[in-house]
């Protein structure tokens, strides 16, 4: 080993300039190096494509929407006196202010908000006990309960709609009677349709919510700050009032932002209950705008509704922002410290269940028994039939064989599991890609805007979505041809409207993940394709999966997407069934709806097998 | 020849903030075990990764022998699958999905190494490093001193000219680090690889550099062999990062001092030249205490101070003193004869002496004066 001479030799002083010094580099020469570094590897130009796909995916549609909103649309020209895609009030004139305004905007507004309001008070009440119940109380059976509640939430929405309907549906509406009407009550058309059931129905739906995200606040919250607090003298309501309550708040209220969100988008729930007696939310008003045609209208209300989105998901963000003030990870004081119920035990247990049936027995199992049942609630042994599911030759218009024997549903099957396949394996692989080029790239407004851009469809309920895509993608523009009514634009539309979930996993998983790893294998002599084979994506595979596994589930149950762009030779399970409701198919449409539960749920079970998690937590997205 | 050799070497990483590293000139010469040595925050895990190639310039060039892998001004840049270094991660970065034998044989087999001689040479570095039992495992399934010996094995398989180690024994308890220091020297004389090592811990440093870089906020500070750094620190940054417990400074502008009236008094009288002198260090172990026997040394800078603390630490002691409220520190390795609340004497050799201009860089002119009989 040679020794270091010249260093010891030297006087031990600053290092002495070496004589020829370096000139500056110049800014041309600091720009080509950079250029240099930054283009080295595909990262970047991986990067810039993906830019430029999503700025086509997401950002081009929504401004092709709301330029709809303000341009004179293909045959309102001699209405409005202006030709064909001139600037024009017309729009927001008629969907603001005009004397139709309170039936197209102003009502469903109201019916919208006034739901919500409903559903989130409803949801917090139920949701919020059983969160308290279920970390930290010792009621019986809380492993199983913390699994079983969250079960509504994995089942679609309208699977709640079409219960109800099967057990109240009374004389205003045609076709088979419900339950009740059948035993001889008639339900009275408040309880049937409109405001209280749909309210009643998201409130079950999105309890799970509350019970998510307040249960995880309360289990992660440290039991030593209550301990302080009682030390110094104070009681348990002043602990609960002052302490527990505050430091709580910033969960609940995301809750609520998120439950409000939600149902903001709901379009099936009300479409099955509020259509028979006129009760429209927002997304019931845009739809049936689209469907008839009416391009400027929707494009307005579809504009609305992205904006209360907006505004919603801008207070989430500063509610998240507050609560990461005073985050109180557990430390060893956070161990579950479990409040004794005493008598209360039993009555507390017997109210989780009764939340259990109420929310999923109930629900599924009415669904159930209306397929075997020929007229609805006669509990006669020979009026149980398989006939539904998979009779032939009977005596009905169409569907003359049982579900499981239609090749129609078949066909929605099939369509569902490829679009809804495609789209999230798709989405889950540009999501990695996204959060590898945000993770990675030198060049740090890329990152920036791909972070920003693949969000974008997250503040834009997806009926809105839908109307965005149906406005840029229903006629040819430029090499594309027109879409609607293809595959193409349903998967299209559901990778952009799963980009939210699969990019934030994918940054999630790419930060976490961290550099050294793929920089070892650099150093190691490892090019960047070999890296992505055999480093990142191996390493990736569990995220991924997830990343796969969650959109596919909630696109399976979606609707909301579907019911604006499919066709009938594109029908997947959910618009399907919406069909068959259409047409008065009660049994058909049930089974469609309990195919459909079971996919999602059963889809569920195996994401959680596969990657060993709780999917349930993941699906609070 | 100088194995490595960065010159003019800045890194921005953009926006307001100050240069991560300014304007450094290093040479790392071959088969040179270099330690780059500063707080957190000096730079010089930056500057190890842009000698990896993981980081690119602001400005300036690195070379790797004849060769440049990285130039601003000419557009130069050699990305680090190229470079033929190794480099050992803080966190030692396994790959969590291969065997430890797959991560060992990562880099032969990426050179193609036909398999024989792969399997040859990946059993002689798991067997130097003594984690050839573990070769079917996961890299979860070591203990952190294993992993650590891992990432080792991962780059010595393909006997990199240059081996980079950012902080591989800070997350080690203090028994492994010591076994690990010992190691990596003894890997270091039978490998003769170059090896750059980058930390935070004076000592690690001093037992294995065989030159150290002293960095601070981006500006190199000193380069020299551990006792360069040690016995003439360039400048009172390096005198104070280098050395437990601290070296003690006493600025000799502060006339309310009581230590500082007596240095200033002290150099006055026999050191004249040394009047405009900003600041002295006296390293602990270099102050002595007089007793009975014997008294101050001839020539030596004395005064009188108050024992106010002794603190063993076990083989040694830390005795504070305080003379008129300021506080001096002294070492020891003889069981102290004083006790708290004693009065004593204590005296420095004029040698001991580390001069400061007011600018904080190091006097060489007092070394001269003071040094006049050892001779470099």
């Amino acid at each position: 080993m040679s020794g270091p001479a010249q260093t010891s030799t030297k006087p031990a002083v600053m290092a002495p300039r070496s004589a020829s010094r370096l000139a500056a580099p110049t800014r041309g020469q600091r720009l080509r190096y950079r250029m240099k570094v930054a283009l080295r590897e595909p990262t970047t130009t991986i990067g810039i494509l993906a830019a430029a796909l999503f700025a086509y995916l997401i950002v081009v549609p929504i401004i092709s929407m709301l330029s709809d909103a303000m341009r004179v649309q293909f045959g309102d020209e001699r209405r409005i006196k202006q030709d064909v895609g001139e600037l024009t009030w017309y729009y927001l004139d008629r969907v603001f202010l005009s004397r139709i305004s309170h039936d197209l905007f102003w009502e469903p507004l109201v019916n919208t908000l006034s739901v919500a309001a409903g559903a989130i008070v409803l949801s917090m009440l139920v949701g919020g006990t059983l969160a308290w119940l279920l970390s930290r109380t010792d009621m019986f059976g809380r492993r199983w309960f913390a699994t079983a509640l969250i079960v509504p939430y994995m089942l679609p929405a309208w699977t709640f709609a079409l219960a109800w309907t099967t057990l109240f549906k009374n004389r205003t509406v045609g076709g088979q009677p419900g339950w009740l009407e059948s035993l001889g009550f008639s339900p009275p058309d408040w309880l049937s349709y409109g405001q209280l059931p749909v309210t009643i129905i998201l409130a079950l739906h999105y309890s799970p919510f509350v019970i998510l995200l307040f249960g995880n606040a309360l289990r992660r919250f440290d039991s030593q700050l209550e301990d302080s607090a009682r030390i110094l003298g104070a009681g348990r309501l002043t602990v609960a009032s002052k302490i527990i309550m505050p430091l709580m708040r910033p969960s609940l209220m995301s809750a609520m932002v998120l439950i409000f969100a939600k149902c903001l988008g709901e379009f099936g729930v009300p479409y099955v209950l509020g259509l028979p007696v006129n009760f429209d939310v927002l997304a019931t008003s845009l739809y049936q705008n689209i469907s008839s045609r009416q391009v400027g209208v929707g494009a307005v209300l579809a504009g609305a509704i992205m904006l209360i989105g907006i505004i919603t998901i801008t207070i989430d963000a500063r509610l998240m922002r507050e609560a990461r003030r005073f985050v109180t990870i557990g430390s060893k004081g956070s161990m579950n410290r479990l409040s004794p119920l005493g008598i209360l035990r039993m009555p507390a247990t017997g109210f989780a269940a009764l939340m259990f049936v109420l929310s999923v027995g109930l629900p599924i199992g009415t669904l159930f028994l209306s397929t075997i049942m020929r007229v609805p609630g006669q509990f006669n042994l020979d009026n149980f039939t398989l006939d539904y599911w998979i009779g032939t030759n009977l005596n009905t218009v169409a569907l003359q064989t049982g579900i499981l024997l239609s090749p129609d549903l078949w066909n929605a099957a099939w369509n569902s599991l490829r679009i809804v396949g495609v789209a999230s394996i798709t989405s889950g692989i540009l999501g990695l890609l996204v959060g590898y080029v945000v993770a990675r790239t030198p060049v740090r407004p890329l990152g920036t805007f791909l972070r920003q851009v693949t969000f974008l469809p997250y503040l834009v309920p997806g009926i809105a979505f839908a109307a965005a895509y149906l406005s840029l993608f229903a006629v040819p523009r430029g090499p594309i041809p027109a879409l609607y009514g293809t595959t193409l634009i349903l998967m299209l539309a559901l990778i952009a409207d799963q980009m939210p979930y699969a990019s934030r996993a994918g940054i999630a998983a790419m930060t976490q993940l961290g550099k050294d790893p793929e920089e070892a294998a650099q150093i190691a002599g490892a090019g960047w394709f070999r890296r992505m084979t055999s480093i990142v994506i191996p390493i990736q595979k569990g995220s991924l999966t997830t990343g796969i596994l969650l959109p596919f589930i909630s696109g399976i149950k979606g609707l909301s997407l579907f019911v604006v762009l499919a066709v009938p030779s594109t029908d997947v399970l959910t618009t399907y069934s919406l069909r068959l409701v259409d047409y008065h198919y009660t049994q058909a449409a049930n089974a469609v709806v309990l195919i459909i539960a079971g996919l999602a749920y059963f889809g569920a079970l195996l994401g959680q097998k596969l990657t060993k998690t709780n999917l349930a937590q993941g699906l609070g997205n | 020849m100088p194995k490595i050799n960065l010159s003019g070497v800045e890194k921005n990483y953009g926006g307001n903030s100050a240069n991560a590293v300014a304007d450094l000139d290093l040479e790392i010469g071959d088969g040179e075990f270099m330690c780059l040595l500063g707080p957190s925050g000096c730079g010089k895990t930056t500057t190890l990764r842009m000698i990896a190639g993981l980081e690119h310039l602001t400005a300036g060039e690195i070379r790797v022998g004849p060769k440049v892998v990285d130039s601003v001004v000419e557009g130069v840049f050699v990305p680090p699958e190229r470079r033929e270094m190794g480099l050992v991660f803080q966190s030692y970065a396994l790959w969590p999905h291969l065997t430890i034998e797959r991560n060992t044989d990562f880099g032969l087999r990426l050179r193609k190494m036909p398999k024989a001689e792969r399997e040859a040479r990946v059993d002689q570095v798991m067997k130097t490093l003594g984690i050839e039992k573990y070769r079917d495992r996961y890299p979860s399934q070591l203990s952190g001193g294993q992993q650590q010996r891992v990432a080792l094995a991962r780059m010595l398989a393909v006997n990199p000219e240059v081996l980079l180690l950012d902080e591989p024994l800070s997350n080690l308890d203090a028994a492994l680090r010591l076994e690990m220091r010992a190691e990596l020297k003894r890997l270091h004389a039978e490998f003769k690889t170059t090896i750059v090592f980058v930390t935070h811990d004076q000592w690690e440093a001093m037992t294995l550099a065989t030159t150290i870089a002293v960095m601070s906020e981006g500006q190199l500070q000193q380069v020299g062999t551990p006792n360069d750094i040690y016995d003439r620190p360039a400048n009172r940054f390096v005198a104070q990062f280098v050395g437990n417990p601290p070296i003690n400074i006493v600025e000799l502008d502060d006339g309310n001092s009581e230590v500082s009236r007596r240095v200033n008094a002290y150099l006055g009288t026999r050191f004249a030249e040394l009047r405009d002198a900003g600041s002295i260090g006296i390293r602990p172990e270099a102050i002595r205490l007089a007793d009975a026997e014997r008294g101050v040394a001839e020539g030596a800078l004395s005064g009188k101070a108050e024992v106010t603390g002794i603190l063993p630490t076990g083989g040694s002691w830390i005795i504070e003193l305080t003379a008129a409220g300021e506080k001096l520190f002294l070492t020891t390795h003889q069981s102290p004869e004083v006790e708290v609340g004693e009065a004593v004497t204590w005296w420095v050799k004029p040698k001991a002496l580390h001069v400061f201009d007011k600018a904080g860089q190091r006097v060489e002119a007092a070394d001269r004066a003071t040094r006049p009989a050892k001779l470099h």
